[in-house]
């Protein structure tokens, strides 16, 4: 058998507890690899038309999960912001799907993320956070808002919760099975 | 492989990591194309005497299974910079790596063992 390692992406917008979830279910604490992006620009107040760099860090959060002697699990959180898509393509190259983490206060703030998944047909799972306790929304309303397609599991999560989080990780793991090809899943 | 280091003139962020860019010959991207961030890799039995410091420091990070984003948040190295020095690594043979995470998705078995893994966390 050969060393394999699978993937998971945690998304969803800025404080929506991506971090957190990965804190939840990771049997190490969390690290962070950062990628460092240089741009150059031209200097608005140089004559000369000086070339200036800039540089911008992208941090990724993620942990991880042993699941036997030959397989790992990553869990890995987007970037806090949305425009570095590239690293997205990179998480999603090759993962079992994504968890996309829902803040019923700000709807909108998960749409890029859905939007992503969804048109690379990349499974994934509404989690919907239940970090106040209550839930002020049905699962029907919160579908419609999100106008999430029917086939995408909508679960709810405390991703402070190891429990929760855990539950929203199965979910995603059954539902990318019931995506695969039909001649895979006969062959069982 | 030979040492040959500068130190430029740029003091930002980036600067910090040049020296290094110069250890990987100019290298700008991996020459094993399906390197990604979880994938793993491990130290083979080569003596790593004559290896510089950097690529000595991601070795003795490899006696057991790693994947290149472990390498680059424990040594704090951004991670295309990590990604490079692995390849090399690979290249010359002091690391060997395990099968690309494409292989493993479309696995309805590799998917259950994960599912039974986490029923029982």
């Amino acid at each position: 058998m050969v060393r394999k390692s699978v993937k998971v992406v945690v998304a969803g917008g800025f404080g929506t507890g991506k971090t957190t979830l990965v804190g939840s279910v990771s049997e190490i604490p969390p690290l962070t690899t950062e990628e460092v992006l240089t741009q150059a620009s031209i200097g608005v107040d140089d004559l000369a038309g000086v070339e200036e760099k800039t540089t911008t860090t992208v941090a990724l959060d993620f942990g991880r999960i042993t699941i036997d002697a030959d397989i790992v699990l990553y869990v890995f959180g987007t970037p806090g912001q949305d425009r570095f898509w590239f690293m997205w393509d990179e998480l999603a190259q090759g993962a079992i799907g994504a968890i996309v983490l829902v803040d019923t206060r700000r709807l909108d703030a998960s749409f890029p993320a859905i939007d992503y998944f969804e048109r690379r047909r990349i499974p994934f799972v509404a989690a919907v956070n239940t970090f106040f306790g209550e839930r002020l929304y049905s699962e029907d309303e919160i579908r419609a808002a999100l106008k999430l397609n029917p086939v995408a599991p909508l679960v709810w999560c405390d991703a402070r919760d190891r429990y929760s989080s855990k539950q929203a990780l199965i979910k995603l793991v059954q539902h990318a099975m019931s995506q695969l090809p039909a001649a895979v899943q006969s062959s069982v | 492989m030979t040492r040959d280091i500068w130190y430029g003139d740029d003091e930002g962020e980036a600067g910090r990591f040049v020296p290094l860019y110069v250890l990987v010959n100019g290298r700008t991207s991996p020459r094993n194309a399906s390197l990604d961030l979880a994938t793993q890799v491990i130290a083979m039995p080569v003596d790593t005497r004559t290896l510089e410091p950097e690529y000595a420091a991601i070795i003795s990070r490899c006696w057991t299974w790693m994947s290149i984003a472990e390498l680059a948040a424990y040594l704090n190295y951004p991670l295309a910079l990590t990604k490079l020095l692995v390849d090399v690594l690979l290249d010359r043979r002091f690391l060997t790596v395990g099968s690309p995470a494409e292989e493993s998705v479309a696995d309805r078995g590799i998917l259950e063992s994960i599912l039974a893994r986490l029923e029982s966390l």
